[in-house]
């Protein structure tokens, strides 16, 4: 009966390590006629970036989310935003600034919060009009800091040259930095909308 | 750690540096590298701690830091006012410039008092223990080609540098050979340094020069050791004081005494009390719209029986130079005047019409065994990389002998550090009857 037992327990835990292994960066939901956007295993909020945010210095994030349907060639949609992320040395919490248009602005975040509003925000940017139910699509998305020596940060103001749209779309047409700190591309599909409807969490 | 300099809010700041503030205001109204208004207002709203105020400023590392009264009242500035990112990134960057640092890191902390932060730019000395560099690569379309290359160890303190040098341009000889030298730049206290140089050259002769000079002037090879002590009177005032010993290997023929005709040299020596007074302050930095430099020295050299030597000379040298920088427009003038008594052997002897002086004349045509007087002017103007200049001066051992020369040049030059750069220029001797331009390119010069 232990023998038994201690063999199950071996099986449940290996399950669950290989179920963790497999499990999605990108988790996608059908929320309020929207895709809703999550990474839970993606934390940019760590790292050298971190290490530069509680020395007071604020660091710049660009997404690019990438939405493509009927074949893996033909872009539906693509996202680009800068998140502008401060931490409050005296209250120990962050602030985000969405830069694009609409700009929004969200303060006294947790590290986990703060991260949790940008995909909120890019999820929110999401437009589906137009990419039928059953049409497959793929999607992938893309991080960079810009906590390199090269970047705003150090010599540059953040307001300076970089916050437009064109330039964002340029900056991730190039590979990023030897010293930036980026996540991604994850990529992933194909699936459909029908299907994101019926099942409410769905990762890719 | 060493904190050699604290900026705060109650810091009583020196006179000097308030007399450079008075000074900077006055001879520079747009100085300053404020941020836009709108800027500022983004920036702020970007960062969450603009709303903070820096209570103190800190210059922190592991070795001892001197700042310039200009940057030094920057940093100044930053305490009290509100906190911006940006602007400590970028004097940061100015620090690491000034100091010759690897890097200079912002590290930002609570302050004693709420919603007060404390700023320390942490200096991270240059762990580069080993450097290559090319004092001057030159191309003159009458001389050829010049070099001096040198490599440096550092090492605790002391620099060890190895050089190579083939030089057909600064003197009346071409000279080629080896360099080596030790220097310590502080010995106790940061106001005293010393250092041992050792030079041995071979020395090659313009026709011209071989036909004007006396027997005994011209020298197949010379060795020179000095030793130097440099004292830091009152900043930026300096005084290096030592010796030269040269030995000059000086050809001659055996014909006169026996055997005939067989070519021998003897060992002369030239060994001199060598003081320099040296005088350099600037204002602004590159980074600032507007920029003044000035730098001047006077040397003399006094090479007595006392020091058992074959030439007895003394030789006194002032060569001075302001330079204005107001964006990218750029005036730099200059002046030289030198006076050389005795007999001094050539490579002391003056020179005008080289890459540096009186640009597009030949020094061979002025004066080919070089001159005991000298005076010397240069206007030079840039725009960018674009540049135009006018010298004018005159070389001479006898007064009938005074002449004026002129010329004029354009060319580009690009400055790659602070003080390396690279020069393309052609340059006009000012004569009747015909043109004869002489055409430079190098690093350094």
């Amino acid at each position: 009966m232990r023998a038994i037992k201690s063999w199950w327990l071996l099986v449940a835990f290996l399950s669950g390590f290989t179920l963790a292994m497999m499990a999605e960066e990108l988790v996608l939901n059908w929320r309020n006629d929207h895709l809703e956007f999550s990474a839970p295993r993606v934390h940019f909020l760590r790292g050298q970036p971190l290490e530069l945010l509680h020395n007071a210095a604020p660091v710049p994030f660009n997404f690019q989310v990438t939405i493509w349907s009927g074949t893996h060639n033909h872009v539906f949609e693509q996202l680009h935003d800068r998140f502008v992320v401060s931490y409050d040395l005296w209250e120990e919490r962050f602030k985000v600034v969405k830069t694009q248009s609409p700009r929004r602005v969200a303060e006294h975040l947790t590290a986990d919060k703060a991260e949790a509003w940008c995909w909120e925000q890019m999820s929110l940017a999401s437009d589906t009009t137009g990419l039928g139910g059953s049409e497959p699509f793929w999607t992938a998305f893309e991080i960079r800091a810009e906590d390199g020596k090269g970047g705003p940060l150090f010599g540059r103001s953040i307001t300076d040259s970089g916050i437009s749209l064109t330039s964002l779309i340029e900056l991730f047409s190039r590979p990023p930095g030897a010293q930036q700190s980026h996540w991604g591309p994850y990529e992933a599909g194909p699936y459909t909308l029908d299907e994101l409807k019926k099942s409410p969490h769905r990762g890719l | 750690m060493k904190t050699p300099w604290v900026s705060s809010g109650n810091r009583a700041r020196s006179a000097l540096a308030g007399l450079v503030a008075i000074l900077m205001t006055l001879a520079t109204p747009l100085a300053g590298c404020g941020l836009p208004d709108d800027d500022e207002r983004a920036a702020r709203e970007l960062d969450v701690n603009s709303r903070y105020t820096v209570e103190s400023v800190q210059v922190s590392g592991e070795r001892n830091v001197t700042i310039s009264d200009p940057l030094r009242l920057e940093l100044d500035k930053v305490v009290g006012a509100k906190f911006d990112h940006s602007a400590l990134e970028r004097l940061a960057d100015r620090l690491r410039n000034e100091l010759r640092v690897s890097d200079v890191k912002v590290n930002v902390t609570r302050g004693t008092e709420p919603d007060h932060v404390i700023v320390n730019f942490e200096v991270k000395s240059r762990e580069q223990k080993f450097d290559l560099n090319v004092a001057k690569f030159l191309y003159d379309s009458k001389e050829g080609w010049s070099g001096d290359g040198n490599a440096t160890t550092h090492l605790k303190g002391n620099l060890i540098t190895f050089g190579l040098v083939s030089d057909g341009d600064s003197l009346v000889e071409r000279f080629a050979g080896i360099r080596a030298k030790f220097e310590r730049k502080k010995v106790g206290t940061d106001r005293l340094g010393f250092r041992f140089e050792f030079d041995s050259y071979h020395d090659m002769w313009n026709q011209a020069t071989l036909e004007q000079a006396q027997p005994g002037d011209i020298y197949r090879s010379r060795q020179v050791f000095t030793p130097e002590a440099t004292l830091v009177i009152v900043e930026p005032l300096e005084w290096s004081f030592g010796v030269s010993f040269a030995r000059l290997r000086v050809p001659y023929s055996s014909s006169d005494t026996e055997g005939g005709g067989a070519a021998a040299a003897k060992t002369e020596s030239s060994n001199a009390v060598v003081n320099t007074l040296r005088y350099h302050q600037r204002w602004g930095s590159a980074h600032d719209p507007q920029e003044q430099e000035v730098t001047a020295v006077y040397s003399a050299e006094a090479a007595t029986d006392l020091l058992g030597t074959d030439r007895v000379f003394t030789r006194h040298l002032a060569d001075a130079r302001y330079r204005f920088r107001h964006d990218r427009n750029s005036v730099e003038v200059r002046f030289m005047a030198g006076l050389l008594n005795g007999a001094a052997p050539i490579y002391e002897r003056f020179v005008l019409g080289d890459s540096t002086t009186l640009r597009g004349w030949n020094r061979f045509d002025l004066d080919p065994l070089g001159g005991s007087h000298v005076i010397y002017g240069s206007v030079d103007y840039r725009y960018r990389m674009f540049q135009i200049f006018y010298d004018t001066g005159a070389i001479w051992d006898r007064v009938q002998d005074r002449e004026q020369k002129q010329s004029v040049g354009v060319g580009f030059r690009k400055d790659l550090t602070e003080k390396e750069s690279f020069q393309l220029a052609v340059a006009f001797p000012m004569r009747a009857g015909h043109v004869d331009p002489i055409m430079y390119a190098g690093m350094s010069f």
